[in-house]
């Protein structure tokens, strides 16, 4: 299947093509939107028609027979692990968010024949290790998480690829973060060249007083983009946080929409990207605040070390406001490596070379860091380091 | 060799602007040179000339470490070869652990000399008795670079390098300035630990309150980009009277 053969189909005709209902909502919305093209506001940075104008083998997504495992292992958007009294489960999807900016939201849940549901009961720790075996193939899959009022839950997020080729993947999450709650997702992740491309387009839904935290460390080669939307309600608060380290050709990064609708919430948005090769990072984020959200407090940020001149950043940091009363601040900057910094290193002994890998990691670690959890901070670390001393020996 | 460091006839620039204009300094083993001169005259310029700071061009000149030209070395070259510069305003480096850098400071200098590197471990016990002694807490170690750091723990964290570095060439660019009486005291005492009769120290001031811990042996006046009096420790009381005015007279 070439997904771009959706181009100016009817709705008939794209529905035919998806084996879907005509009268699904989602097909509705995603005619609307229409196929993403390199005018997209939304992919104008990232060749997602490349991506699209190739040929893939469909899947049949066949459940089966849960093993008990301490992690959740999702292989080609079918569960095979879970741990023990963790409601994992299928179902067709009940809450889709109509109001998403990405088409491929919408793609994604006509191609997925059910959602992947998640139960995060009470106070949890959950890993998630998602599989790609299958080279040429379009997986699409989708989950929908949810988790409990006044708990806290965290999400370790890590992709696994096992040598595939030219896959492309469709994946994402509809969250819904209740009310007095903490939900953490933390996303690891490491692609190589000519392996699988993915799209990941995602939809939170904070409650009141709902708290998430989205950490994505985004590392390596390959094509790649992140597509956020979070809606807020009253006193709910985002922390997201994006690390890219690229070499190669690589072009990954995020596009994200955080919409404050709720009094007092509050979100932060921090992006860290290292560039070396011919890469090319992408930060395309707005935050909205509506006129029903008084009394928000908005900041974003986004930071950028070119190490090759060739290297590229898309940082596009946007606030929408609609009101006079709340705080908001954004930044982007773009540039290469400190030199005072660089200096100071070196006046001590250390040759350029190792000096300049300290502060690129040094860079990369007021991210890192920032994760509480020890381990999972050193699993981030030890993936950071493989990726960014595997772009070194290529550029060598 | 009755000197270590020679500097002869430099001229230096920074950006399109001449500092240093025909420079002679010559540092004697084991002694303690300080250069006093007024705002302007050329003393940080001094200090980056020596160490290879790429915001100093030299034009003219030469300057000779234990009898070998440096001016073609690396700034990590010259520090391996035994020079090192506390800075007057150390940068901060978030993200790098002081601990770790200190530690590749020190290993990649036991490499040079063919020594076997230090573990974690091995290290962490040889640095214990000099945090002690600088009066510095522990967890200034397992924290970012110089990040948050006080004036003081700034100047503390510059002597604790020096003390696990033993360079043969210390350069000491306003140690004194922003410290309070006891951290001065500590500084000095990490100084004058290293005063073994075989190094040297080059000690940048404008005040004469260091000098008072550190003892010099020659006292340099350093004034628009040249060395223009070169006294014993006497001169300071003199400068401290009359200014750098008098000296220009003199000269």
């Amino acid at each position: 299947m070439r997904l771009s053969e959706l181009k100016n189909k009817t709705l008939p005709e794209a529905a035919a093509l998806l084996g879907a209902d005509e009268k699904a909502v989602a097909l509705e919305r995603f005619m609307q939107i229409g196929l993403p093209n390199k005018k997209s506001e939304e992919y104008r940075y990232f060749q997602v028609e490349k991506l699209l104008d190739k040929a893939y083998r469909t899947l049949t997504y066949v459940p089966k027979p849960i093993e008990e495992a301490e992690k959740i292992v999702i292989v080609d958007g079918i569960v095979t692990h879970a741990p023990h009294g963790m409601r994992v489960y299928y179902e067709q999807c009940q809450a889709m968010d109509m109001t998403h900016f990405d088409p491929m939201y919408y793609l994604g849940h006509l191609l997925s024949p059910h959602v992947i549901k998640i139960d995060l009961d009470g106070d949890t720790d959950v890993e998630i290790e998602h599989h790609y075996t299958q080279s040429g193939a379009l997986i699409a899959y989708r989950i929908v998480l949810i988790n409990q009022a006044n708990r806290h839950a965290t999400l370790f997020e890590s992709f696994h690829d096992e040598g595939v080729k030219d896959a492309l993947v469709l994946y994402g999450y509809d969250t819904f973060v209740a009310p007095d709650s903490t939900l953490r997702i933390l996303k690891n992740q490491k692609m190589e060249a000519e392996g699988y491309a993915m799209i990941t387009s995602h939809r939170l839904q904070l409650e009141q007083r709902a708290n998430a935290v989205i950490k994505s460390f985004d590392m390596g080669a390959g094509m790649g983009l992140q597509l956020i939307k979070a809606d807020l309600d009253r006193y709910a608060h985002i922390d997201a946080g994006h690390l890219l380290y690229l070499n190669g050709e690589a072009q990954r990064g995020t596009v994200s929409k955080i919409i404050h609708k709720g009094e007092h919430s509050t979100s932060n948005q921090e992006a860290k990207n290292i560039l070396d090769g011919t890469s090319r990072g992408i930060f395309d984020a707005l935050i909205k605040v509506e006129n029903s959200a008084k009394w928000t407090k908005a900041h974003q940020n986004s930071k950028a070390i070119l190490l090759h001149e060739r290297a590229y950043m898309a940082a596009k940091p946007q606030l929408e406001i609609y009101i006079d009363e709340l705080e908001a601040s954004h930044g982007s900057t773009t540039g290469q490596l400190d030199e005072k910094q660089l200096f100071y290193l070196r006046s001590r002994g250390i040759s350029e070379t190792e000096a300049r890998k300290m502060l690129v990691i040094a860079f990369a670690n007021t991210l890192i860091e920032q994760i509480k959890d020890s381990r999972q901070q050193e699993v981030i670390k030890t993936t950071f380091e493989e990726a960014f001393y595997a772009g070194e020996k290529d550029m060598a | 060799m009755s000197k270590v460091l020679e500097i002869k006839d430099i001229h230096a620039k920074i950006g399109e602007k001449e500092i240093l204009k025909g420079l002679n300094l010559d540092l004697e083993p084991g002694k303690v040179h300080a250069i006093m001169g007024p705002n302007g005259a050329g003393k940080s310029t001094l200090s980056k000339t020596i160490v290879g700071h790429y915001d100093v061009e030299v034009t003219e000149g030469e300057i000779l470490y234990k009898g070998k030209s440096i001016l073609d070395m690396e700034p990590e070259e010259r520090a391996l070869e035994g020079i090192f510069l506390s800075f007057q305003h150390p940068v901060e480096i978030p993200g790098v652990n002081n601990a770790y850098f200190l530690r590749t400071a020190l290993n990649a200098k036991r490499k040079h000399e063919g020594k076997e590197e230090l573990n974690a471990a091995e290290f962490l016990r040889e640095m214990k008795k000099y945090l002690e002694m600088l009066g510095m807490k522990a967890d200034m170690i397992s924290r970012s670079l110089n990040e948050g750091f006080s004036g003081g723990e700034k100047k503390r964290n510059e002597i604790l390098q020096m003390l696990i570095l033993e360079p043969d060439v210390i350069i000491l660019d306003e140690i004194d300035s922003g410290l309070d009486i006891d951290a001065l005291r500590a500084v000095s005492e990490g100084i004058n630990l290293m005063k073994d009769g075989k190094r040297s120290f080059l000690v940048i001031t404008h005040y004469s309150r260091i000098l008072d811990y550190i003892k010099p042996d020659y006292i340099h006046v350093l004034k628009d980009g040249r060395i223009i009096k070169t006294a014993g420790p006497e001169l300071v009381a003199q400068l401290e009277e009359h200014g750098y005015e008098s000296i220009v007279e003199e000269a």
